[in-house]
């Protein structure tokens, strides 16, 4: 008798980190092209739509950066504390914290002409906004030992209905039709526009430093060297007289600040105003970007791009190829779901055994 | 300064070639969509599809549809853009909650003919559209009155916006008229389209003693925990909910979209397109109230009545007198409201005890 096992890797080879998620890609094009063959459109036509359209002029550009600003500012944050094996699952809750704490700023100074000011203060108090609320967990779990997946979680649903309440209540533009939002901001308190004809908005030259800065930081300096040991060694690290305790509250911090910083600019840059549906669940997709980036800042920058071209070719496809709108939502299914396949096979080797052997 | 004058003489340009270009006139008119929810709702988003259709079959070959379905408000701008990027040039923006949106993007792209189904204002090249549900609304409460026990109705509500609240009020207004007892419950699900949300909300109704449920969102799923609960009934939206609770459906509101797409269509193609303000009653063909059903004769015989004469212009929702909820009076008796006045209507009547949330 023999059965098939999964026995954990010594080492995973470095070259195979890097092959994992282009192997999930791939995969995800060839369930692609089957499901489009089996729909009767043309797999070329189709896979050109969805991948190579959003990209393929200035406008198209600027979308794609503009869904991918979010996502990948949050995942570069998560990419911190999962290195360092906290799990913070609730980005989607520090974004919206965020947007509140900016946005509060815009709502308050509304109509009274307020200087220039107004947009960096928003800014940091969003970042600051997203840090605190993000600090909750890492409170419960350096003081209680409360499970962060759970905590973090949670606080999600603290953060979506917190808003649902502040654009239903106090903060409901008086001239809005009872509709749930604020006002729409003004100009000094939106993200000013980076070229004529498109939306980019400072956001993105925003995201792209703080990418440089992560990845430095991680590469090149103490702390980096910190996050990544505690993660994988937390005896070493021990030994080596990192505090571990400490450092669950910094990469809280940072995590929350980044998604807080997201928040605020998807609120003052793209959206405008605070409506109950101001993410679509960006601080969840941010997880998977982390972990398609191989939880590397310049990685999840990468795998940011690459599901904001997903997203915005399912919407070429529903207005080219008149697709329905359930084919986009399969394939991110898929790839994520080869994503996770891919890395258990890079994580275990698969193996014959024996029963007698076992 | 540049940007604005370069559109405008865009917007001239494609104006005038619409109207006088015969090859113009050839080229199919490539005709946009956006859906709030999916095509698959059953309601609302269901009945916009239905109307595509309808336009594509009736006008064949001279139109093309490209549709949009299930768009998040944040994501309206970026979908609409690439909608007039693709080349459509008549684009119909079917939700109150892209208004705003559409508003800005119209200005932007003064070269497309904009639809918003549903809206406060018209411009240059927007027209607004919507169908005067608050009539199929009274016969909801002419109907609630005949069949409740209990002299309450559960509303499973949306937003409270205007055209929310008004139909509250006409679905009072109706049942008063049979029986001044009748009070109503209501529970904001805070969504046009979510099974799960609609569905509690009109378990809250039920367990609060509602024994009819009006729904304003677009999912059967009200009516569906309607049937389940048994002894409670309900009434469809957008479409014919028949099917999803054959014992406890009394009659859906079924919109009907086509004939207003094919004439706007219509209007762009023979250059004819005007900025209009439409909001067609029952009377318009733009809906009609599905067959009475779980109705005893004398109950459908008098809703038939009801109908007839709001279809008529007999029997108007809107006379005075009518009194806000605090006691101040809006008009007295003899005066009627006007459009704009039950458009804006954000108050709920005298006797209406439900809280504005």
């Amino acid at each position: 008798m023999r059965r098939l096992v999964l026995e954990r890797r010594m080492e995973t080879p470095w070259a195979l980190t890097l092959a994992s998620p282009l192997l999930a890609v791939g995969l995800t094009l060839v369930s692609a092209v089957l499901v489009f063959l089996a729909m009767g459109r043309d797999p070329l036509e189709a896979l050109f739509v969805y991948f190579v359209m959003p990209v393929s002029d200035l406008w198209g550009l600027q979308e794609v950066a503009v869904k991918a600003t979010p996502l990948v500012l949050i995942a570069v944050g998560l990419a911190l504390c999962y290195r360092s094996n906290n799990w913070n699952i609730g980005a989607e809750g520090q974004f919206l914290m965020g947007a509140m704490a900016g946005g509060w700023l815009a709502v308050a100074t509304h109509g009274m002409g307020a200087g220039a000011w107004v947009l960096p203060a928003m800014l940091a108090m969003g970042a600051l906004g997203g840090a605190l609320f993000a600090l909750i967990p890492a409170l419960l779990k350096t003081r209680f030992g409360a499970n962060e997946i759970l905590t973090s979680l949670m606080l999600v649903y603290v953060a979506e209905l917190l808003l649902d309440w502040l654009v239903r209540g106090p903060w409901r533009d008086p001239q809005g039709f009872n509709m749930p939002q604020t006002v729409v901001f003004a100009p000094e308190a939106t993200i000013p526009l980076l070229m004529e004809g498109g939306r980019l908005n400072l956001g993105t030259p925003i995201m792209l430093l703080v990418v440089v800065l992560v990845a430095l930081m991680v590469a090149r300096t103490l702390k980096g060297f910190e996050i990544t040991l505690v993660g994988e060694a937390p005896r070493a690290a021990r030994f080596a007289g990192f505090d571990a305790k400490r450092l669950t509250w910094t990469v809280f911090a940072i995590a929350g600040g980044l998604a807080g910083l997201a928040g605020v600019l998807e609120a003052a840059g793209t959206v405008r105003m605070l409506q109950p549906g101001l993410s679509p669940g960006y601080g969840f997709t941010a997880i998977i970007v982390a972990f398609l980036g191989r939880l590397n800042p310049v990685g999840c920058l990468v795998a940011g791009v690459f599901l904001a071209i997903t997203f915005i070719g399912g919407e070429n496809a529903q207005i080219m190829m008149q697709m329905p709108l359930d084919v986009t939502r399969v394939f991110q299914g898929l790839l994520l779901f080869y994503v996770l396949g891919c890395d258990t096979l890079l994580l275990y080797r698969v193996r014959w055994v024996r029963r007698a052997e076992a | 300064m540049t940007l604005s004058r370069r559109n405008i003489l865009l917007g001239g340009g494609a104006l005038g070639a619409a109207a006088a270009s015969p090859a113009q006139a050839q080229a199919p008119l490539n005709v946009g969509f956006i859906l709030i929810g999916p095509v698959g709702d059953f309601g609302w988003s269901t009945m916009h599809d239905q109307g595509r259709r309808r336009m594509l079959e009736v006008l064949g070959d001279r139109v093309r549809a490209t549709q949009v379905e299930a768009v998040a408000p944040p994501d309206f701008d970026r979908v609409a853009t690439q909608l007039v990027r693709t080349g459509s040039r008549l684009i119909f923006t079917t939700s109150f909650s892209y208004f705003q949106a559409t508003q800005r993007v119209a200005g932007q792209n003064p070269n497309v003919f904009w639809e918003s189904a549903t809206g406060t204002a018209t411009a240059r090249n927007l027209a607004i559209y919507n169908a005067r549900f608050y009539e199929g609304r009274y016969v909801q409460g002419v109907i609630a009155a005949r069949k409740s026990r209990s002299k309450t109705i559960g509303y499973v509500a949306s937003f409270p916006v205007p055209e929310v609240i008004h139909a509250i009020n006409t679905v009072m207004r109706g049942a008063w008229s049979v029986d001044p007892q009748m009070r109503i419950r209501v529970v904001w699900a805070g969504a046009w389209f979510n099974p799960g949300r609609e569905a509690d909300a009109a378990r809250a109704l039920i367990d609060q003693g509602c024994d009819v449920i009006c729904q304003h969102t677009d999912s059967p799923a009200p009516l569906q925990l309607a049937e389940q609960r048994g002894n409670v009934f309900g009434f469809g939206q957008a479409s014919d909910m028949t099917r999803f609770a054959p014992r406890a459906h009394l009659t859906s509101s079924v919109n009907n979209w086509g004939d207003y797409y094919v004439a706007r269509a219509r209007a762009v193609l023979d250059g004819s397109w005007q900025p209009t303000d439409t909001w067609g009653g029952l009377d318009s063909g733009m809906f009609r109230l599905a067959p009475f059903t779980n109705m005893t004769p004398e109950e459908a015989s008098e809703a038939e009545r009801i109908r007839d004469a709001l279809a008529a212009g007999t029997l108007h929702p809107f006379e005075g007198p009518i009194t806000r909820q605090d006691g101040t009076p809006v008009i007295p008796a003899g005066q009627r409201l006007t459009d704009d006045q039950i458009r804006a209507q954000n108050y709920f009547y005298q006797g209406i005890e439900v809280q504005m949330p």
